[in-house]
């Protein structure tokens, strides 16, 4: 099965490599600044089942507007690095000369992004960075920002000591890997008296209410919780934390701190009412508007460099590229009115 | 009942085991349960207390129905792997036609009280579209149920727009979330009816039809079983018990995301095939899946308490799988099928 999958991507990937070598001279000697209107940018969603992703597909062609980008119809790769593979090929025979992408398993695009590479065609990877292959400019939020935030954050709320909670994520997604890491390494430097459950929920909520609810059993005197997705862990957390009568204030003895990543508008309904404490906003809104910035650079010839941007983040050199790191804000109960967050602007 | 006493050990008699062993069978799994139990007492002080106890039966609630559900098609020799994504459309579709657009609702704004009833009747559905196609259209269940798993979660992909349902009606959330006389209403639920599907299989001509269905369906026909009626009313029997699973677990989680049910599938064969359910049709029992569905619960909660690492938890747990099914198999004296 997986020999015939290589077998005709191979195939396919032949293919586009000859159809596609004619032509992949022109932008390359014709692609200058003036090109901008003449350059298609292809875009592949991730997914469409998680309710970050959701937002960022609706942001993706509001941005484009804004930006003038040529956008062409998006494809959606299913999670699945086989379809994306396919939908790449398909997106460049279509004409798109830089192609936006959010490979969710950084190591197979591999192959893909050498051979746009070698048909000169810009590729802008979303909130995951390939292991190798030429990226012309990765924009993601820098994950491990996001442990560390959520572990300096829950550490001064139970005064450096006690009991956490920490839903994990898939531990074979980049990002779940990075949040877990830094919030590991973070509590173990600055906060050696909390102990901390890790349990991997793989993204999923029954696995997280089940952990939890044991957890709790086994452990009455926990004090916070982790969780690395708001999008699948908020409704679950809140159901246990209800029956176990939890869903208290912050001011009640018996409050449990609550650290959330991803910022969407029910977590930030539930700061509002106290029953979780902070969020991290990955900002799915900045996410789309410089995947598309940086494709349109890209298709007209612009560079960048190493250092700081104009939009309060930072890019990094990486061996195979550059990595733009967006700023993603700590919400709590102060700020979560601001309007400028994304979860304020959805609907 | 008395005429049901006659073909009833003629039908374990046929099975060739004689009615002790075919008792037996159904408790292969007892000793296992044991050793978890012994295990998980010495693993972790808190295992052993009720309220962890309850917190597994609980958590298994909603998978145990699916793997009723199951467990009753596949003694009548068919298959359904569909069921896990019933679990997330029926109660979606049911509550999306109830709550307002601005919670992610049609705006049809039906009446709240029908949603229990509107997420059993989708479920119901589901099963009778499945029987429809393999029964009257003669399409391989496996092939027409692995489509119905993708197609049922598309739709409901479709429907929600791949968006998790956060504000649903507090009434469609009790069931799964309530407490009777100490004890979840779930697992009220859930014994009730696994004791109904235990006594029907066991004492009444439909549920003894089912065996003979499963074992020989010729052999059924010629001896004047309606097969279709009875295989079409399994998948919606079937259908509906998804439907009330998917009710269960989203009155636990509190929401109902785009994947809720997905990979269960894998899980409900194995506590079915540990169980003693055979995946050829006419053996197993209710109560040998239910034990199936008990020592996955304990597994998880013991892992869980013990804190595996999350890279080995999947390796250990398999492993656990295997080495029950051979115990299971030592215990019963009978090869596997």
């Amino acid at each position: 099965m997986r020999h015939f999958v290589t077998a005709v991507g191979a195939a396919a990937l032949a293919l586009a490599l000859a159809a596609c070598g004619s032509t992949s001279e022109t932008p390359a000697s014709g692609g200058g600044s003036t090109a901008a209107a003449g350059g298609k940018v292809g875009i592949d969603f991730p997914r469409a089942d998680s309710d970050f992703w959701n937002s960022y597909n609706k942001y993706v062609p509001e941005m484009g507007k804004e930006l003038g980008v040529d956008l062409m119809p998006p494809t959606n790769s299913q999670n699945d690095i086989a379809k994306l593979v396919a939908n790449t090929q398909a997106l460049v025979s279509q004409g798109a000369k830089a192609i936006v992408m959010a490979p969710q398993d950084t190591g197979a695009i591999a192959s893909t992004l050498q051979s746009l590479d070698q048909k000169k065609i810009p590729v802008v990877s979303v909130d995951t960075r390939p292991d190798t292959g030429k990226v012309y400019m990765v924009v993601r939020a820098d994950n491990r920002a996001y442990g560390q935030k959520a572990c300096e954050f829950l550490g001064e709320k139970l005064g450096g000591k006690g009991k956490v909670v920490e839903l994990m994520g898939a531990l074979s997604s980049v990002n779940g890997r990075d949040r877990a890491e830094a919030f590991r390494e973070c509590m173990k430097t600055k906060f050696p008296g909390i102990t901390v459950f890790e349990e991997p929920t793989e993204w999923d909520g029954t696995k997280a209410a089940s952990m939890l609810q044991t957890r709790l059993e086994q452990n009455p005197d926990i004090k916070g919780i982790y969780m690395h997705a708001g999008g699948v862990h908020l409704a679950p957390t809140l159901q246990v934390l209800k029956a176990k009568n939890l869903l208290v204030p912050p001011t009640d003895p018996k409050h449990i701190f609550v650290v959330s990543n991803d910022g969407i508008p029910q977590e930030f309904a539930a700061i509002r009412d106290g029953q979780i404490d902070a969020t991290v906003s990955q900002p799915a809104d900045l996410y789309a508007k410089y995947a598309l910035f940086y494709a349109k650079a890209a298709v007209e010839g612009k560079t960048f460099q190493p250092g700081p941007t104009d939009h309060d983040s930072n890019i990094i050199q990486l061996p195979n590229g550059l990595e733009d790191q967006l700023p993603a804000p700590l919400v709590t109960k102060d700020n979560v009115d601001d309007p400028s967050l994304w979860g304020n602007q959805v609907k | 009942m008395t005429e049901s006493a006659v073909p009833d050990s003629l039908a374990v008699r046929s099975r060739g085991a004689g009615l002790k062993l075919g008792r037996f069978r159904d408790l292969t799994l007892v000793p296992v349960i044991v050793l978890l139990l012994i295990v998980g007492a010495f693993a972790d002080p808190v295992f052993m207390t009720t309220g962890n106890l309850m917190n597994v039966l609980q958590q298994q609630s909603a998978l145990a129905l699916v793997v009723l559900a199951e467990a009753l098609i596949l003694i009548a020799g068919k298959f359904d792997l569909s069921l896990e994504s019933t679990v997330g459309l029926a109660p979606a579709l049911a509550v999306m036609l109830v709550i307002p657009t601005s919670a992610g609702g049609f705006g049809l704004d039906l009446p709240v009280a029908l949603a229990i009833p509107l997420c059993l009747l989708i479920g119901a559905a589901v099963g009778a579209f499945n029987g429809f196609l393999i029964l009257r259209f003669q399409l391989s269940a496996f092939i027409v149920t692995l489509a119905m798993l993708i197609v049922v979660r598309g739709l409901q992909t479709g429907i929600t727009g791949g968006k998790s349902l956060f504000a649903l009606p507090p009434s469609f959330l009790y069931l799964g979330s309530a407490t009777w006389l100490g004890i979840p209403a779930a697992i009220w639920i859930t014994g009730v009816l696994f004791a109904a599907g235990i006594v029907v299989l066991r004492f009444f001509r439909v549920g003894r039809a089912l065996y003979a269905i499963g074992g020989n369906t010729d052999a059924a026909r010629a001896a004047g079983i309606r097969v279709e009626r009875v295989l079409w009313v399994v998948f919606i029997i079937a259908g509906a018990l998804g439907a009330v699973a998917g009710m269960l677990e989203t009155g636990r989680l509190g929401g109902i995301s785009a994947n809720q049910g997905d990979g269960w599938i894998f899980m409900v064969f194995a506590a079915a095939v540990i169980g003693g359910v055979s995946m050829d049709g006419g053996k197993g029992t209710i109560l040998g899946a239910l034990t199936g569905v008990l020592v996955i619960g304990l597994v998880e909660n013991i892992l869980t308490l013990k804190g595996v690492p999350g890279e080995w938890k999947n390796l250990v747990y398999g492993a656990i799988i295997l080495v029950a099914l051979m115990i299971s198999r030592l215990a019963g004296g009978k090869a596997q099928d």
